[in-house]
C-alpha cells in the first residue's frame, strides 16, 4: 500500500511508503491525520499551502458489505477548519484496489485558467498504481451531467470518477466534491464544507480511476474477516430500518420528513417553525407513492455503490415515466423544500438535479435560498424563482455568486440576523430547539453544524449506559462525546454510517464491523478500542481547527435559537454553555 | 356526553385507515370521540390494531414506539394532533434526543435498558 502525492505545481506524483504511525488509519482517521500533519492551519483554503486529501476506509475494496466510503478532507473554505465529508462510489472501492492508502494533492499552478485531470491505472509490469496527467479545458464550465459521458467516452465505461462542478471552478464555499453512482450518474458527493473548491484551486478538474489488473485489497485474517462480515450482514439484513424492505429501502431517508414534522423539529422557512404544512407532500411515503403512479408498480430504492445491502438511494420520475433526478435525499429535500416553504417534490427534484450538475451541496444551497427568502430576495414558496436561483449560481453571475458563498455569507450580505450556521456550515434538517442532543453535536463538533457528526452505538460500549441522566445536559453532553467519537472510527471503518442503526440495538453486529477490521490489519482491536481511536481523531481535528483560532465562543448554537422560540413547542435551545465546553473539556 | 375532536394524521400504509380522506402517501382526518376517549379507543374507531402502528405522536410528543407502547389509556383532549406511522419508518436515537414526549412515555423510556437509548425497541 502506498500513499500517492499529486504535486499540481509541477504535475508529478510520487509513490512513498505508508510511514508505520500511518498504518492502521484510513477513511476519516486517515485524512484528518494528514491534515493535521501536513496542512498549516493558517493557510488560506484556496492557496497554494492548503491539500487535498482522499482516503479510502480500512475495509473499503474488500467484501464487506456497505463500505464503499471515500474520505475527503484539507482546511475548509466554509468553515476556516479541518473538513472531513465522505461519499459512497465505487471509486472509493478503486483507489483501495489500486493499492492508495491515501492520496495527497498538493501545490497549484502558477498558470491561470487551465485545468489538468489525472487517469489513475495499475501498471503490472511494474507492480504499482500509475499517474498520467492530461489537460482537462474542454470538461471546465459545463453541467457534469454532460461531461460525465464524455469521461467515460474517454477512458471506458469501467472507470470510475471524482472532480468538481463549476461551482468549484468558481471558488465557491459551498461545493462539493463528485463521485459516479452506480448508474454512472454526478451524484455522490462529498458535499460539505467547500472541498470542491479545493480541488480547482488546484487546477485538477477529475481523477479518473481505473482497477482493471490491480490486485485485491490484503486481508491479513481471512477467517475472522469472513466472520465479522457474516456477523455485520445479519444485523444489517435484520434490523427493521436497514433490512430489505425495511424503512431506509423503502422510503429512503426521506422516511423523516413526515417524523420530523409531528415531532415539532423539522427546521421550516429559515428556521421559524418545527412544522410545515406541506411537509406530507414532500416526504418519502409520498416520493414512493408518486413514483408507483407515475411507473405503476411499487419501487424500492437503490444502492449508491457496489456491494451495499442496505440501498436507499432513491430516484424521483417526471409525470411521464422518464427520470428527473436520483436521489432526493431527506436533507436535500428538507433544505430546498420545507426550509424554503416549497411543497412540490418536481421542483425540488429539478433542484436536486441542478446541484449535481453544478457541483453544489444541497444542504448549503437550500438553507443559502432559505435566508436570501427571509431577505425578500425572492418569496418563501416561489419555487420557480428558486430555481433561477439555482441557476445564476451555476453561470457565476454576481447574484450567483452571494449565493454559492454559503448561508453565512449571503446572510450578512442581505443583512438577516437568522442565520442558522455553526463555524460557518448550515445546520442540517433538525431543529435544536426541539431536538437539544442533536443541537450539543452541531455546536460542538469540529465540522461545524453536521448531522452525521453524532452517530449513537451501542450504550455498552461508551460506558455511559445507566450513568447520567441521558436528558440532563451534563447527560447529553457526555453522550454527544461519546457518539461522536465512535461515529470517527465508522468514519474510519470505510462503512457508511447507516450500519449504525443496526449495530446499535444488534451486538453481534458491533462485534462483526470490528472483527472486519481487524481481519483486514491484524490487529486486535476492542469494543474499548473503538472509542479510543475514534477519540483520538477528535483530538487531532480539534488542535488543528485550535491552532486555525477556533476557540470556546465557535461552539454555539446561533443567538437567536436562545431567544426565539420554536414553534410548535415554543422552546428555546436552552443548553448551558457549560455543557457545550465539557463535551470535549473533559476528553 | 360532549365529544372531542382529535386531528389525525396516518402516514405511508396507515393512510388506508383513513378512508376517501386519504392523499396517497397520508390522510388527515378529524375524528369525534366520547369525552374521556382514550389512545385505545381512538384506535377501535379508526379499525387500526396497536400493532399496525409503529412510531406515534400526541401534539408532537413522542408517544409510542414499536414494542413500546404506553399511550393506550392516554386520555385525549379537544384539538389534540395525533400521528401515526406505519412500520416502514424511523426516528434514529440521535435525532430524537432530548426531543419531547409524553409523560408515559417519559417513564417508559427511562425504565428500559440504557434508558431507552436505541433506536428500536421491538419485542422479540
Amino acid at each position: 500500500m502506498w500513499i500517492l502525492r499529486l504535486n499540481m505545481t509541477d504535475r508529478t506524483y510520487r509513490l512513498e511508503d505508508v510511514p508505520a504511525a500511518y498504518k492502521n488509519l484510513g477513511g476519516r482517521g486517515m485524512t484528518s491525520t494528514l491534515v493535521r500533519d501536513e496542512v498549516p492551519p493558517l493557510c488560506h483554503p484556496l492557496g497554494p499551502n492548503n491539500k487535498l486529501v482522499f482516503a479510502p476506509g480500512l475495509v473499503t475494496g474488500t467484501a464487506a458489505s456497505t463500505s464503499a466510503r471515500i474520505s475527503v478532507g484539507g482546511k475548509s473554505p466554509l468553515t476556516g477548519g479541518i473538513k472531513e465529508a465522505n461519499a459512497g462510489s465505487s471509486w472509493a472501492q478503486y483507489l483501495a484496489a489500486l493499492q492508495i492508502k491515501a492520496m495527497i494533492v498538493e501545490g497549484q499552478p502558477k498558470e491561470k485558467g487551465k485545468y489538468w485531470m489525472v487517469h489513475l491505472t495499475w501498471d503490472a509490469g511494474t507492480g504499482k498504481p500509475k499517474v498520467e496527467f492530461s489537460p482537462a479545458d474542454e470538461y471546465t464550465g459545463k453541467d457534469l451531467y454532460e461531461v460525465f459521458p464524455k469521461v467515460y467516452e474517454r477512458f471506458g465505461t469501467g472507470v470510475a470518477i471524482a472532480g468538481c462542478g463549476v461551482a468549484g471552478e468558481y471558488g465557491y464555499a459551498n461545493s462539493g466534491i463528485v463521485f459516479n453512482d452506480l448508474g454512472k450518474r454526478p451524484s455522490r458527493y462529498a458535499g460539505r464544507g467547500g472541498l470542491g473548491s479545493v480541488l480547482a484551486s488546484k487546477k485538477l478538474k477529475f481523477i479518473v480511476a481505473d482497477r482493471k489488473g490491480a490486485p485485491e485489497v490484503s486481508i491479513v485474517d481471512k477467517a475472522l474477516f469472513d466472520q465479522g462480515k457474516k456477523k455485520l450482514d445479519d444485523a444489517i439484513r435484520s434490523h427493521d430500518v436497514t433490512k430489505p424492505k425495511g424503512a431506509l429501502n423503502t422510503y429512503g431517508t426521506a422516511v423523516l420528513i413526515n417524523m420530523m414534522n409531528e415531532a415539532g423539529g423539522l427546521p421550516t422557512r429559515n428556521f421559524a417553525s418545527g412544522r410545515f404544512e406541506g411537509a406530507a407532500k414532500i416526504a418519502g411515503e409520498s416520493i414512493f407513492e408518486g413514483n408507483k403512479t407515475r411507473l405503476g408498480k411499487d419501487l424500492y430504492n437503490h444502492a449508491c455503490s457496489p456491494g451495499c445491502i442496505i440501498q436507499c438511494s432513491n430516484t424521483w420520475y417526471k409525470p411521464d415515466g422518464k427520470e428527473h433526478t436520483s436521489c432526493v435525499e431527506y436533507e436535500s429535500d428538507w433544505a430546498l423544500g420545507a426550509n424554503c416553504g416549497i411543497d412540490s417534490l418536481d421542483d425540488i427534484a429539478e433542484m436536486v438535479h441542478l446541484c449535481n450538475a453544478y457541483g453544489l451541496d444541497t444542504i448549503e444551497a437550500g438553507t443559502t435560498l432559505a435566508v436570501a427568502m427571509e431577505a425578500g430576495v425572492l418569496p418563501f414558496g416561489d419555487s420557480k424563482k428558486a430555481i433561477e436561483l439555482v441557476h445564476e449560481m451555476g453561470k457565476g453571475t454576481a447574484m450567483g455568486r452571494i449565493l454559492g458563498g454559503g448561508t453565512e455569507l449571503a446572510g450578512k450580505a442581505f443583512g438577516v440576523p437568522r442565520i442558522p450556521t455553526v463555524k460557518g456550515q448550515s445546520m442540517p434538517a433538525y431543529e435544536p430547539r426541539a431536538v437539544k442532543g442533536i443541537g450539543i453535536t452541531y455546536a460542538t463538533t469540529t465540522m461545524g453544524a453536521d448531522h452525521t457528526a453524532g452517530y449513537t452505538i451501542a450504550p455498552e460500549i461508551l460506558s455511559v449506559g445507566g450513568k447520567a441522566d441521558p436528558l440532563s445536559p451534563e447527560g447529553k453532553a457526555s453522550l454527544s462525546r461519546a457518539f461522536q467519537a465512535t461515529t470517527a472510527f465508522i468514519d474510519s471503518s470505510g462503512h457508511c454510517l447507516f450500519i449504525a442503526f443496526p449495530i446499535l440495538d444488534i451486538a453481534s453486529g458491533f462485534e462483526g464491523m470490528v472483527e472486519e477490521c481487524n481481519g483486514v490489519l491484524g490487529t486486535k482491536w476492542t469494543s474499548d478500542d473503538v472509542v479510543k481511536i475514534g477519540a483520538e481523531i477528535l483530538r487531532k481535528e480539534r488542535a488543528f481547527n485550535e491552532a486555525a483560532g477556533f476557540t470556546k465562543a465557535h461552539d454555539r448554537v446561533p443567538e437567536f435559537m436562545k431567544y426565539e422560540p420554536l414553534p410548535p413547542h415554543n422552546q428555546v435551545f436552552d443548553v448551558p454553555d457549560s455543557a457545550l465546553d465539557s463535551v470535549f473539556g473533559e476528553m | 356526553m360532549p365529544d372531542v375532536v382529535v386531528d389525525v394524521w396516518l402516514y405511508g400504509v396507515l393512510a388506508a385507515h383513513g378512508g376517501e380522506a386519504r392523499q396517497g402517501s397520508y390522510a388527515n382526518v378529524k375524528v369525534s370521540l366520547p369525552d374521556g376517549s382514550t389512545m385505545a379507543d381512538l384506535l377501535k374507531t379508526l379499525k387500526m390494531r396497536t400493532e399496525e402502528r409503529s412510531i406515534t405522536f400526541i401534539n408532537g410528543q413522542l408517544s409510542a414506539m414499536p414494542g413500546l407502547q404506553p399511550d393506550l389509556g392516554h386520555i385525549l383532549l379537544d384539538g389534540d394532533r395525533v400521528g401515526f406511522f406505519d412500520p416502514r419508518s424511523m426516528w434514529p436515537f440521535q435525532y430524537r434526543h432530548g426531543a419531547t414526549m409524553t409523560d408515559e412515555m417519559a417513564r417508559a423510556m427511562d425504565v428500559e435498558k440504557d434508558h431507552g437509548l436505541h433506536h428500536t425497541y421491538t419485542k422479540k
